[in-house]
């Protein structure tokens, strides 16, 4: 209990968001760790926007409770606000300001912001404070968005698909700035359906479905778990039912002297079975977090 | 300009408080230029004694032949009632519902601003808009009946205009609340202007049929038009006008405390 006190940055207790008759978000439990990149993956439609906007005291919960730096997401929303930095998912600001003008306005509402760390950003995302809004590019329009949600050096970030519009440069830099934020012990849950970036800096990865949370693992621990696929060359032709029984292995699909694999978890039993008939070439593909996301999917279909 | 939710509605509005203004004062101007006309022309009661009985009641058309009298049929029973409701309406719809609607309510209320001093400082904002165009509409008639000689009085103008205002603030307090309450801009219009339509028939009617009459209490354009200055010429503030504006305060409390309490639509 002690710990989960003193380094839960997030934490929700059966957080559940129900509308009339459908649950979009079904008693969720979740600690992300202070200090930790959280990626919060799932279709579209899964409840991840729900999620996020019961986070931010947006939505109110029909049951449980979530709460942030140990302040409760509903009853004590203007603490929470004070805290976080959020980014919509589908972020709109007003058309007939400049970005320098928005900024500026939620600046003096936050008052805790310095002008200096905005003009940082800008700069970084390579954004022109100076045009109108309604001019701005979907990328360009995001790019206001972050700034916004970066500009009051937050410690817990929210951002719902925050790279969504950003060209693969602007996405590189946003990755480079979700680690610097995380090496200074600021807490990020990112929600994403672009797995690439998740893996990349995500420290754990919750998977949702269908407004519930499947599961909760770090991301190594997640890939060690995950099923792979190998293809072993043999110099002779080996006994596929040799192999099939080995602890592990899903599926095995021979022909001649090579031999296509299904694996979970590790490895090393295979091998030792298949050692015996000279194994001549391995060919592994690695599980990426696509695939073990699928994978979870799939289990239900 | 962006310092306060306050500062930057009226910013929002500035384009449009401008408009309005002009629209007002030369509406205004137009009917004033008409009275020199409408005095000389030679069997005006004659004509008048043509209207229906009904007709000259409600309108006071007995009147027509002082300025305010005139004013009176030509701008304060119809014509700037109507205008002052829909800015009040239109504008109040848009505060909240409308910024919800387009999305950009979502960031605004994840600053520590409590919710409440949003709604809070976005309806002052339209007080404030309100309150500028019946100035506008006391210092253009004030200045038009001057220059054309109506013969207006201080009193009667700060009345007539007051009863105006008062009108625009009680709908445009309705539409802002709905709007809060629901997060519909195009509900919000759609109520409340039933409601004002409602009330102006239900008062209209109470002056025709006497069983209605009573229940002539129930419409804010009895205060504004029926008990207040504009048909009788008092000066003053009568009464009603406070009930009136405590009925718009009561809306902006339970907008308040209503939105506090909701989901924010996505």
């Amino acid at each position: 209990m002690g710990r989960r006190e003193l380094t839960a940055a997030i934490s929700t207790l059966g957080l559940t968001k129900r509308y009339g008759s459908v649950t979009a978000l079904d008693g969720m439990d979740l600690e992300v760790h202070a200090g930790s990149v959280f990626g919060y993956l799932g279709p579209n439609g899964a409840g991840k926007t729900t999620t996020i906007r019961l986070l931010v005291g947006l939505l109110k919960p029909s049951a449980g409770s979530g709460s942030i730096l140990g302040h409760d997401t509903w009853a004590e929303r203007e603490l929470v606000h004070a805290t976080v930095g959020y980014l919509p998912g589908e972020f709109v600001a007003y058309d007939s300001l400049t970005g320098e003008q928005y900024l500026s306005y939620l600046a003096h509402l936050r008052g805790t912001v310095s002008w200096s760390e905005v003009d940082l950003l800008a700069k970084r995302f390579d954004l022109d404070l100076s045009r109108p809004i309604r001019t701005l590019s979907h990328g360009n329009r995001q790019k206001v968005g972050l700034v916004q949600a970066f500009m009051h050096r937050p410690r817990v970030l929210v951002l719902d698909e925050p790279t969504s519009g950003l060209d693969p440069i602007m996405q590189r830099e946003f990755l480079n700035l979700i680690k610097e934020v995380r090496e200074a012990g600021r807490t990020v849950f990112m929600s994403s359906h672009v797995l690439d970036e998740v893996e990349a800096v995500a420290d754990t990865v919750g998977i949702l479905r269908r407004g519930e949370l499947l599961v909760v693992e770090q991301v190594e621990a997640l890939k060690a778990m995950a099923v792979r696929r190998i293809d072993l060359m043999f110099d002779r032709e080996p006994r596929v039912e040799d192999l099939q029984g080995v602890p592990g292995v899903r599926e095995v699909w021979a022909t001649d002297h090579s031999v296509r694999v299904v694996v979970e978890g590790t490895t090393c039993h295979l091998f030792d079975a298949a050692a015996p008939y000279g194994i001549s070439n391995v060919v592994t593909h690695e599980a990426d977090l696509g695939e073990i996301f699928l994978a979870y999917y799939a289990e239900d279909e | 300009m962006f310092s306060s939710v306050f500062l930057k509605t009226l910013r929002d509005q500035r384009r449009s408080l401008i408009g309005w203004a002009v629209g007002i004062v030369a509406l205004v101007g137009m009917m004033a230029a008409m009275w020199p006309t409408v005095r000389s022309m030679p069997d005006l009661n004659e004509f008048l004694a043509n209207y229906p009985e009904a007709l000259r009641e409600l309108f006071n058309i007995e009147s027509l032949t002082t300025g305010a009298g005139f004013l009176n049929v030509e701008l304060f029973s119809i014509i700037l009632p109507a205008l002052f409701v829909v800015f009040g309406v239109s504008r109040g719809a848009r505060l909240v519902a409308g910024d919800e609607e387009t999305g950009s309510l979502e960031v605004l209320l994840t600053t520590p601003l409590p919710r409440w001093r949003v709604v809070a400082e976005k309806a002052a904002a339209l007080v404030v808009g309100i309150l500028w165009l019946g100035a506008v509409l006391f210092g253009s008639t004030w200045l038009f009946g001057e220059l054309i000689g109506l013969e207006l009085t201080v009193g009667y103008i700060a009345s007539a205009t007051l009863a105006m205002t008062v009108l625009g603030l009680e709908y445009g307090a309705l539409a802002l609340a709905i709007g809060a309450i629901t997060g519909r801009r195009a509900l919000a219009m759609g109520v409340s202007g039933t409601m004002a339509v409602a009330g102006y028939v239900l008062y209209v009617a109470g002056e025709f049929v006497a069983a209605v009459e009573p229940w002539q209490v129930l419409s804010p354009f009895y205060y504004a038009l029926g008990e207040g200055s504009v048909a009788t010429g008092l000066a003053g503030v009568p009464l009603g006008h406070m009930w009136m504006v405590l009925a718009a305060l009561g809306a902006f409390a339970l907008s308040i405390r209503l939105f506090e309490r909701r989901d924010i639509s996505a």
